[in-house]
């Protein structure tokens, strides 16, 4: 059983501002979600060797976006840089 | 019929319809791409040809939202692999479909430009989330289509919309410029109203990327050229779990049906069993939302995407711009998944999704030893009305049962119209080995050819 207040915790970590209303029908959709994935308890198995394998690229230097194109979407941009919130 | 005039019938058949299938169409672009088609500056393949792509793939100077008000102005400043194949082969590229937000849903019902429509009924859904790709395609507002399926979202649009779609092996082809959902599950994979135009598209999208660290570096085969290929002596196994509680008996019937059909061209055909399917609905849901939760932390509007606070502190400011630049359905997704990851509950969620995915593809392996080829429907029933499903969400998840356990596997799947209830498509799903969507095709294509179901509105 999960509350309100553990909803807004998620909301927290998860840096979503969640307003009222949305707290209180995601805690009773959450509750009935997360009574349904209880079926898993059951299972008793063993993983064995990774089913998805990362294969590399060779490190090898080939041109990438321009910086122009990299800043192109951003909604705030300043000397050529990113500009984020602030951190303190 | 020049290139120009085929383009602009189906511009003008998008202009006046009433679908929503598309987010953006590339009107200049398109015309364009056909002038140089009948120019003769344009040769390959697909010369020529519309494809209208997901508005989930990137397409340089194109924009692509994913139906996301986050990504309401995003422009990629680069081509997605596959859509670099689809330009080397001279594709017209037509516009970018509707589809649910960040492709986390069944029916398209979730864009922030509003539901796509089903072209057989305006009031239900075309399924989703490739559903604009699926409906477009169906109704003539394109020559064929890609869409991605994480959970089936190729595969349920194009039952619902009665026409084919693969969800392709994982690894065949590359995810690289395709914006991340489901990472370990999902692929782009076609949409056409014939199996012989899906293997057309399919051949050209396939193939190693160096770009994508989980691509299969394997020959492509001839797809097209093989398509004809005796189906014959094939062992087909048709495991009981597809057809639980819930699946309509119209729906159950028609997929008997075609299986007689396949059994009347030589085809052998068993019941079989695949016990541990009965927990794939919970394992992608839980794998999915983990996934989606660390897929979509990019989302903080300061590289990209919707911004709303200026002079706040990081967090509040972050926190603001994701509850503004976000739809329901994803925070869902997102929180939800959050919480499986979290300290003291992944155990118990992630964990236990992870060796239920593992007992599901053993299912699969054991079943391709003795079969060639496996036969379910794709969805358990037709598609409902706009809005039937949007209050409670679990009813829409378990919608989903029938086609993530393919994903879980990994393996591929191909959906094909069978049938009808009414007016309503009703599609089945052909599943094979990995990497053996050649023998997928082969059995569509035969069934195709000996069986009249109408593919396009």
């Amino acid at each position: 059983m999960i509350t309100k207040t553990d909803v807004e915790q998620i909301a927290r970590l998860a840096c979503i501002k969640l307003h009222e209303e949305d707290m209180q029908a995601f805690t009773i959709q959450f509750n009935a979600i997360l009574e349904y994935f209880e079926e898993l308890e059951a299972i008793e198995a063993e993983l064995t060797e990774q089913e998805e394998r990362n294969v590399l690229r060779a490190d090898e230097v080939t041109p990438s976006l321009t910086q122009e194109d990299a800043l192109a979407n951003a909604p705030r941009v300043e000397s050529g840089y990113f500009r984020g919130p602030r951190i303190l | 019929m020049s290139h120009r005039e085929h383009i602009e019938e189906l511009l003008d058949a998008i202009g006046r319809s009433e679908l929503n299938a598309f987010i953006t169409v590339d009107y200049e672009g398109a015309r364009r791409q056909a002038e140089e088609a009948d120019a003769g500056e344009l040769d390959g393949r697909l010369a020529g040809i519309a494809v209208a792509i997901k508005d989930a793939i990137s397409t340089k100077g194109l924009r692509t939202t994913c139906a996301s008000k986050m990504l309401e102005h995003y422009v990629p400043p680069y081509d997605a692999f596959v859509v670099k194949k689809l330009r080397e082969e001279g594709a017209v590229i037509i516009g970018k479909t509707n589809m649910d937000e960040f492709s986390m849903g069944t029916s398209t019902e979730t864009s922030f430009i509003g539901p796509c429509k089903n072209p057989w009924d305006l009031e239900r859904v075309p399924g989703g989330s490739s559903g604009g790709s699926a409906a477009a395609v169906a109704a003539h507002e394109a020559d064929l289509a890609l869409g991605s399926d994480t959970g089936g979202s190729i595969r349920c649009p194009a039952s619902f919309c009665g026409v084919v779609g693969l969800k392709p092996t994982y690894g065949r082809v590359s995810r690289n410029g395709l914006v991340s959902y489901g990472n370990s599950m999902e692929q782009i994979g076609p949409i056409a109203r014939t199996v012989e135009t899906c293997a057309a598209l399919f051949e050209v999208i396939a193939g190693y990327d160096p770009w994508d660290s989980t691509s299969r570096d394997a020959p492509v085969p001839h797809y097209v050229s093989r398509l004809a290929d005796e189906i014959t002596g094939l062992e087909v196994g048709v495991p009981q779990d597809f057809f639980g509680e819930g699946v309509d008996p119209v729906v159950e019937n028609a997929t008997w049906e075609a299986i007689a059909v396949l059994e009347s061209l030589g085809v052998h055909a068993k019941e079989t069993s695949m016990p541990n399917l009965k927990y794939a609905l919970s394992a992608y849901y839980i794998q999915a939302m983990s996934e989606a939760s660390s897929n979509l932390a990019r989302y903080s509007g300061i590289i990209y995407g919707t911004r709303v606070q200026k002079d706040h502190d990081w967090h509040t400011t972050f926190s603001e711009n994701r509850a503004s630049g976000f739809g329901k359905e994803v925070k869902r997704r997102i929180l939800l998944g959050t919480y499986a990851l979290s300290a003291g509950y992944y155990d118990k969620y992630y964990l236990k999704a992870r060796k239920a995915r593992a007992l599901i593809s053993r299912d699969f392996q054991r079943a391709f030893k003795q079969f060639d080829a496996l036969i379910a429907p794709t969805m358990p029933f037709t598609a409902f009305k706009i809005g039937e499903k949007t209050e409670d969400p679990l009813s829409l998840y378990k919608v989903d049962i029938n086609t993530v356990p393919i994903n879980l596997a990994n393996v591929p799947s191909l959906s094909i119209p069978c049938g009808r209830k009414g007016h309503l498509p009703i599609g089945m799903q052909i599943i094979g080995d990995q990497f053996n969507e050649q023998l997928l095709f082969n059995i569509g294509f035969q069934f195709e050819q000996n069986t009249n179901n109408k593919h396009a509105v």
